[in-house]
């Protein structure tokens, strides 16, 4: 009797978030288009369409198993992503005096890019087992900053700066999410000054400190160092100041076509975008990535358990980190680190873990009717 | 209701909400960056990546060519290619070696080459590197192809056309044409300090240096143009489907070629001039039209090619040139002064006449000397009884000492002065000395208590303190022959468009018409035709019968020079020896021309100057202005100068015969 009256929600796909995660891509790709008509490799948005269906595919069969089986295999996960991590310092491929990839064949694979995925999964599965109603002391935070420091360590030796820091900030974000006491909180906030300044004299490169200085430079005489390191972020601010209100039309920029922004596939498509876009095209785009990440804590406030929130909390630090990042880079706001847009940015690695993630969130979301009181 | 401690997510809900809010305005930071990018100083931006891509290249304006009475042309603009480079952009590896292999140029080019580049680019600091310079002047029509087909291939390298300056007849008259050469920084800055100049130089730009070239600046240049043209970052262009939209509506101004100007030199009159003078190193003369001052031909010798000095002198070149004892860079017409001697004369003969302190007939005994305040002033010899016309055509410097005892330096001074004497003629071109005629008032400012009778005795002869150019006897006699209208020289008749289109013709200036009587101008011209007529004459050696030519000799003394270390015996004779003068007009009858001649340390005038004198005028009624025919210069279609010349005509001189004693 009582079945009857109580209406019974079922599992619902998302169309939501597919429907923003297919605009982003698609908008992404059309970009790409763009950057490459005339450099000579008009094919790469091509092949950034085949790694956005093959991801999405991907993503689509990681969305409908229940990720209570995830949660079962959460440390696998994890400590796979840090044997990965090992393997790659070992026989990973050196490109431009870093060592981020596996080369098989044409591909080349970044552990570094699925590790921020893992982590996410790794951090979910301690802290579902971990809960602290009543507040969590640092110590309770002990072995999460042990699984995330890990994780860095191996990437900062590549070494991987931004991708270290993302690791970094997704940890930071899931630990917004939990309620850290007060006193917690104040020693925090004391020790982060001193660990900052140890990483600068210790752990950061020449070149990274010439990438933050430069960036420092830029903010104190803008026209200082036009040529030097600071080259990408002043020519990035033209590309995007110039598009204006309505931007200079399709294919009609001067930042990638022309070559004033060398990476602009990578790190700078959204100069790109904006400036054939104009201000209309740039602010749509970044109100999608705001909708992106507040669907991403909607869907973690509806998860039936811990490891559902913290999964989509993850995953959705991942996205509005990258973006902050990349968006603070190009817009002139922070340092030139080359963190990619989601979706947006070529490549595969990149494409193929932003795909996991949008699985995951897909799955949180789609299971979150499905209580599990037998666990 | 059990609920797992796994299902525990009360820890978490209160903490979404700051999360909401973060992200919320971190995204609010990026749309009012966006705001101020795009919005707020969005055309700011617009503008620098206009920049970026869009190079303006400068299309030289095609200088005026500048031609002769006759329309032959004497300097014009030859088409020629300049290979550039924005050193930034070349690249130093493959580009260049490729650019090396295009030209065909050997090691030693290819270094110099690579280290004006390296120089540029050593410093990346150093915004020249962005600026255009010249790697390759005058191209090969085969590199010039070469690099055309290969553009794509040459990053940061281009092409421009600039038109090379060509003067056809190299040193005949270059001191009139001038030559030009690369601007320098006063030159940039002085016309960015003039707003009359729109088209401001750039480093690199030809500025006219002498002469015509230089007076005639302004009109000879042009307005340069400019392409707009899309390039990428590595200045590589871009073709026209890539970069529609992106350039301007006006991407292109045509340049505005300068005026062509027509001089009133007659080239084959100053051809056969320079040939006349070809006997004396350094020597010039002026030839002027006495009816309206224009100047049919200009000579001062050595000269200088002008396309030597345009194209640029080799060090050696330039060396010999600053150590050739005749001074080949000065235009001895304008910019010399000299002693007149006794070319001036006939001056300090009107001062007496017309102050009636003699009258022609007069008699002055000649012992070959005359003594004054216990000086001796001397004559070549002793002439015996002298009439003013004896003593202007034998050159009586006795006669002249009483003349002008009695009339005094500064009536003298007066009279030679309305001739022009001691002014600047304002010919226009090259720089011009003004020459000097001395007065009581200045030898009391400048030698207080030192003035004595003696300076005006010498002053009478044209020695002592008198200075005078070649431009300024040419005007005076050319008065003296007229009727006595002082022209003011000048040496451009017109100045046209391209086209062939007037857009200034240049009518003759009168300075100002003497207040000399016609009959002391008859007396005068009589007498100056006998110079070369009379047996007495001190040209008459130079006489030729079929030569209608009335003129004064001069033999002007210059300042005594002790032999220096390294002269030859020859040097030390050759600059001891006296300017030789000979001013004249042609012919007696109805004169057209006025010629002076001067040879530097020739001698004695009647020898050395007077025959150049008769040769020259022999030639023009042979050559250029045949005897009874078409007038002077009525023959060139738009002329309308004889009719000008009308208002002094009556007042010509008529036969000096009639005259005669």
């Amino acid at each position: 009797m009582a079945g009857s009256l109580v209406y019974r929600k079922r599992d619902e796909f998302d169309w939501i978030l597919f429907g923003v995660v297919f605009l982003i891509s698609t908008v992404g790709i059309l970009n790409l288009y763009s950057t490459g008509t005339a450099s000579g490799s008009p094919e790469l948005y091509l092949t950034q369409l085949y790694w956005v269906v093959l991801g999405g595919i991907g993503s689509f069969i990681v969305a409908i198993i229940d990720y209570k089986h995830y949660e079962r295999y959460g440390y696998l996960a994890y400590g796979g992503g840090v044997l990965l991590l090992i393997l790659v310092l070992m026989f990973g491929k050196e490109v431009g005096g870093s060592v981020r990839w596996f080369a098989i064949g044409e591909f080349r694979f970044q552990p570094s890019e699925l590790m921020k995925v893992l982590l996410v999964v790794g951090l979910a599965k301690y802290l579902h087992h971990d809960p602290k109603a009543e507040g969590r002391k640092l110590e309770d935070m002990f072995i999460p900053a042990l699984m995330t420091g890990l994780a860095m360590v191996l990437i900062l030796k590549e070494p991987d700066l931004g991708t270290a820091l993302l690791c970094l900030l997704v940890f930071l974000s899931i630990m917004m999410l939990t309620r850290l006491t007060v006193r917690s909180t104040i020693t925090l906030l004391l020790t982060t000054p001193i660990v900052a300044i140890l990483g600068w004299s210790y752990l950061l490169k020449d070149y990274q400190k010439q990438r933050v200085v430069s960036f420092w430079n830029l903010f104190v005489d803008p026209e200082a160092d036009k040529l030097g390191a600071g080259w990408h972020a002043n020519q990035s601010m033209i590309a995007i100041g110039s598009g204006q209100v309505t931007g200079k039309g399709y294919l009609q920029g001067t930042a990638g076509p022309h070559h004033f922004l060398p990476e602009c596939r990578t790190d700078f498509p959204f100069s790109v975008f904006a400036e054939e876009q104009g201000f209309l095209g740039a602010a749509g785009l970044v109100l999608l990535y705001l909708f992106l990440v507040m669907w991403c804590i909607r869907i973690a406030a509806q998860s039936r358990d811990r490891f559902g929130s913290v999964i989509a909390v993850g995953i959705g630090s991942i996205f509005f980190w990258h973006v902050v990042i990349n968006l603070g880079m190009v817009m002139g706001v922070m340092p030139v680190v080359g963190i990619t847009l989601p979706l947006f940015s070529y490549g595969g690695s990149s494409v193929l873990t932003f795909m996991l993630g949008i699985g995951l969130l897909m799955n949180v979301s789609i299971h979150r009717f499905r209580r599990n009181y037998s666990a | 209701m059990y609920i797992s401690p796994r299902n525990e997510l009360s820890e978490f809900r209160r903490r979404y909400r700051w999360m909401r809010l973060f992200v919320f305005l971190t995204f609010l930071i990026f749309v009012s960056r966006l705001v101020y990018l795009q919005l707020v100083h969005g055309d700011e931006y617009h503008e620098k990546s206009m920049n970026n891509v869009i190079r303006t290249v400068s299309l030289p304006a095609v200088r005026g060519r500048i031609f002769d009475s006759k329309g032959r042309v004497m300097a014009t603009s030859m088409p020629s290619h300049t290979l550039v480079a924005i050193p930034h952009y070349v690249d130093m590896g493959e580009g260049f070696a490729r650019l090396v292999e295009l030209l065909g140029l050997d090691e030693q080019e290819a270094e110099a080459i690579a280290a004006k580049l390296n120089d540029y680019r050593k410093d990346s600091k150093d915004m020249r590197r962005f600026q255009q310079i010249a790697l390759l002047e005058s191209m090969a029509p085969e590199q010039l192809a070469a690099v055309k087909a290969h553009q794509d291939e040459l990053a940061g390298i281009d092409v421009v056309d600039e038109p090379r300056r060509y003067y056809p007849y190299g040193e005949v008259a270059s001191h009139v044409i001038g030559y030009m050469n690369e601007v320098n920084g006063d030159d940039i800055v002085h016309a960015n300090d003039n707003e009359d100049i729109a088209d401001k130089y750039r480093a690199g730009d030809l500025i006219g240096r002498k002469g015509i070239e230089r007076s005639f600046e302004a009109e000879l240049r042009g307005i340069r143009g400019w392409r707009k043209k899309v390039v990428d970052a590595r200045g590589l262009p871009l073709s026209r489907e890539k970069v529609e939209g992106l350039l301007p509506d006006a991407s292109m101004q045509e340049p505005s070629p300068g005026y062509d100007i027509t001089l009133t030199i007659d080239v084959a009159l100053q051809k056969l001039t320079r040939q006349a003078l070809s006997g004396h190193p350094s020597s010039s003369a002026v030839i002027m039209n006495i009816h309206d001052g224009s100047i049919l031909a200009a000579v001062s010798r050595p000269s200088i090619d002008s396309n030597k000095m345009t194209n640029g002198l080799t060090y050696a070149e330039h060396e010999t040139i600053n150590e050739n004892p005749y001074r080949p860079r000065i235009d001895k017409t304008v910019y010399e002064n000299y002693f007149p001697g006794s070319v001036f004369k006939p001056f300090t003969a009107f001062a007496a006449l017309e102050e009636g302190i003699v009258t022609p007939e007069d008699v002055f005994n000649c012992s070959g000397f005359h003594e004054f305040g216990g000086r001796i002033f001397k004559c070549t010899h002793s002439h015996g009884d002298m009439t003013m016309y004896d003593a202007l055509v034998q050159s009586c410097n006795v006669y002249f000492y009483n003349l002008a005892e009695m009339t005094g330096m500064d009536r003298i001074a007066r009279y030679a002065g309305e001739f022009g004497f001691g002014q600047k003629t304002g010919v226009g071109y090259n720089t011009e000395a003004t020459g000097h005629i001395p007065t009581r008032e200045w030898y009391d400012k400048n030698f207080p208590g030192q003035f004595r009778i003696g300076h005006t005795l010498n002053a009478s002869i044209g020695q002592g303190n008198t200075k005078v150019t070649l431009m300024q006897v040419a005007a005076a006699y050319s008065a003296l022959a007229n009727g006595g209208t002082l022209y003011q020289p000048q040496v451009v008749k017109s100045i046209e468009t391209p086209d062939g289109e007037v857009v200034k013709e240049f009518q003759p200036i009168i300075k100002r018409r003497v207040t000399v009587s016609k009959h002391s101008m008859d007396l005068v011209m009589e007498a100056l035709a006998g110079v070369v007529e009379d047996e007495e004459g001190t040209a008459h050696s130079a006489y030729n019968e079929s030569v209608s030519i009335a003129g004064k000799t001069g033999t002007a003394q210059v300042v005594k020079q002790s032999r220096k270390k390294g002269d030859t015996m020859a040097d030390f004779y050759y600059r001891n020896r006296d300017h030789a003068w000979f001013a004249s007009v042609a012919p007696i009858e109805n004169p057209e021309i006025a010629i002076v001649v001067l040879v530097e340390h020739g001698g004695a005038g009647g020898e050395h100057a007077a025959p150049v004198g008769v040769e020259i005028a022999r030639r023009y009624f042979d050559e250029i202005a045949p005897r009874h025919e078409a007038p002077l210069l009525a023959d060139s279609p738009d002329n309308n100068q004889t009719d000008v010349r009308v208002p002094v005509e009556d007042s010509a001189p008529t036969t000096a015969s009639a005259h005669k004693r």
